[in-house]
């Protein structure tokens, strides 16, 4: 799981922005990216994004595996408008007998979208980029999200690295004694790994739990101190937001 | 002048576009994570409605948590490794023979057999949240849609199947079966509904919804099939190695395991 935190930079300018500030410019960013009706304003965004990622020197490899799965999902998208959505005809095509007509508007639409999802996921990456998990849970209880929800998060978090290596052994081991060598022993195998995870799950809840228990746990987790504001900073964010407002206007 | 020239251009390789939007259509849209909606793809508006929907339901999973907490300290502990579960599993590629594609399983039918629904839900949202977050499979933008399909709909059908098949005597492997692939197919129903309407523009809903469907189909129908087989795997990995954890959660009673 190397893709998580790791790459957060400690030096970098956006990194030194109190996590509660950044969470709300990147939600108050994605709501404008979501209801723009262009291209300028997703386009400026995710040059926006790919230019702090280089200078906070994520790597490429990195930045790739995380935009791949979207810019796929955009170009499923823009071709599926382009042939089943919109009026005026582009071209047309005769498969098999089947007469297939691409639209303009079509194209137009699916390119709306297209564009809207990798502004989108511009946002959120430079937002997990830029923010270490732990400030982004103490961001996350300063607007109120429910105590429960983000207890529950911080558990997850911190036993998803657990189980992924406890699954790469179990996967290892049923892999050298042929356990996927055909579709109804990979099935029976791979149903042992997800239950053998179950179990240890609910072992790991018990321990710790009495960890816990014996460093004084009563059922509430204490979270990150909140530091007060900079006005700089609120300033500086205010001041983008004011910009990007002007050009989601225009 | 030189919009004829695009034009002109476009149609050069229109029947390579129309190949590729075929093959993307049957045979990749599931290899993407298209069980999770991805961030954008749904307009402000229908993103703002399918968290309004996910809500009552996210609040209901956190009161049910509460309660339960208060008196079993290990219970917040046990959500939060069962969300990391989900995590991992719905993070597992699995290969897809009739498509040639590798896909991953939901893992909240099995969470909804275990915990119940509306802690099912909170953990689906914790998994979600953490993978919109680090890994952008699905979004914060549609985390509210992706809460409701696989979620809502994962769970409830997983555990109102699994219930119903034991209360009529049917036996482990087969509920779990059952339980695991509705809990899918009910997932890939309610993203197919979400995607129609948040894209569908000014064009009709029902024909793209089926659309929708039938190119999900190569992929979601043997998938159902992998991960029923899988939370049938997992159900009665549990029922012979650790049957006191079943009790537990009051998936059996004392007296089915003494038998």
């Amino acid at each position: 799981m190397e893709l998580f935190s790791e790459y957060y930079k400690k030096d970098h300018v956006l990194s030194r922005i109190d996590a509660r500030v950044k969470l709300l410019v990147a939600l108050v960013l994605l709501s404008l990216v979501l209801s723009y009706k262009g291209f300028a304003l997703p386009v400026l965004v995710t040059l926006l994004c790919l230019f702090l990622c280089i200078r906070m020197r994520i790597p490429l490899r990195v930045f790739v595996m995380r935009f791949s799965e979207p810019l796929f999902i955009a170009v499923v998208v823009v071709l599926l408008k382009l042939f089943f959505s919109g009026e005026d005809a582009l071209f047309s095509t005769n498969i098999m007998g089947l007469k297939v007509v691409a639209h303009t508007d079509g194209l137009m639409e699916g390119l709306l979208i297209g564009g809207r999802i990798i502004g989108a996921v511009s946002v959120v990456a430079m937002l997990g980029f830029a923010t270490p998990f732990t400030e982004f849970m103490a961001g996350l209880s300063w607007f109120r999200v429910p105590k429960g929800f983000i207890e529950i998060l911080m558990f997850a978090y911190r036993y998803i690295f657990v189980l992924f290596e406890d699954a790469q052994v179990i996967y290892q081991s049923q892999k050298n004694r042929l356990g996927y060598s055909n579709v109804r022993r990979g099935l029976s195998s791979f149903g042992t790994l997800a239950g053998s995870l179950t179990i240890r799950a609910f072992d790991h809840s018990q321990s710790t739990t009495v960890a816990m228990v014996q460093r004084g746990y009563d059922g509430g987790m204490p979270m990150l101190r909140h530091k007060s504001f900079k006005s700089s900073e609120i300033f500086a964010s205010a001041l983008f937001l004011i910009v990007m407002g002007v050009i989601w206007r225009i | 002048m030189e919009n004829q020239d695009i034009k002109t251009k476009i149609q050069k390789y229109r029947f390579f576009l129309f190949l590729l939007t075929v093959y993307c259509l049957l045979f990749t849209v599931q290899d993407a994570h298209a069980m999770h909606i991805s961030e954008g793809i749904l307009p402000f508006n229908w993103a703002a409605f399918w968290f309004l929907v996910a809500l009552p339901f996210v609040a209901f999973g956190l009161y049910r948590l509460r309660k339960l907490s208060a008196v079993d300290l290990s219970f917040k502990p046990l959500v939060g490794l069962m969300a990391a579960v989900v995590f991992v599993i719905s993070c597992m590629p699995i290969p897809v023979p009739t498509a040639g594609t590798c896909s991953h399983p939901c893992g909240t039918g099995i969470s909804g057999i275990l915990l119940g629904p509306l802690i099912s839900i909170l953990i689906t949202a914790v998994a979600l949240f953490i993978q919109a977050l680090f890994l952008a499979h699905g979004g914060l933008s549609t985390w509210g849609a992706d809460i409701v399909s696989m979620g809502v709909a994962g769970s409830f059908a997983g555990f109102l199947t699994f219930r119903a098949l034991r209360r009529v005597k049917i036996n482990m492997a087969i509920a779990g079966f059952m339980a695991g692939l509705f809990a899918d197919w009910a997932t890939y129903l309610t993203t197919s509904v979400e995607l129609a309407s948040g894209i569908r523009g000014d064009s009709p809903f029902l024909p793209l919804f089926w659309k929708i469907v039938i190119a999900f189909i190569p992929t979601q129908l043997p998938l159902g099939i992998i991960e029923g087989a899988m939370t049938a795997g997992m159900v009665v990995l549990l029922y012979k190695k650790r049957p006191d954890l079943l009790v537990k959660m009051r998936v059996l009673k004392p007296e089915e395991v003494a038998i």
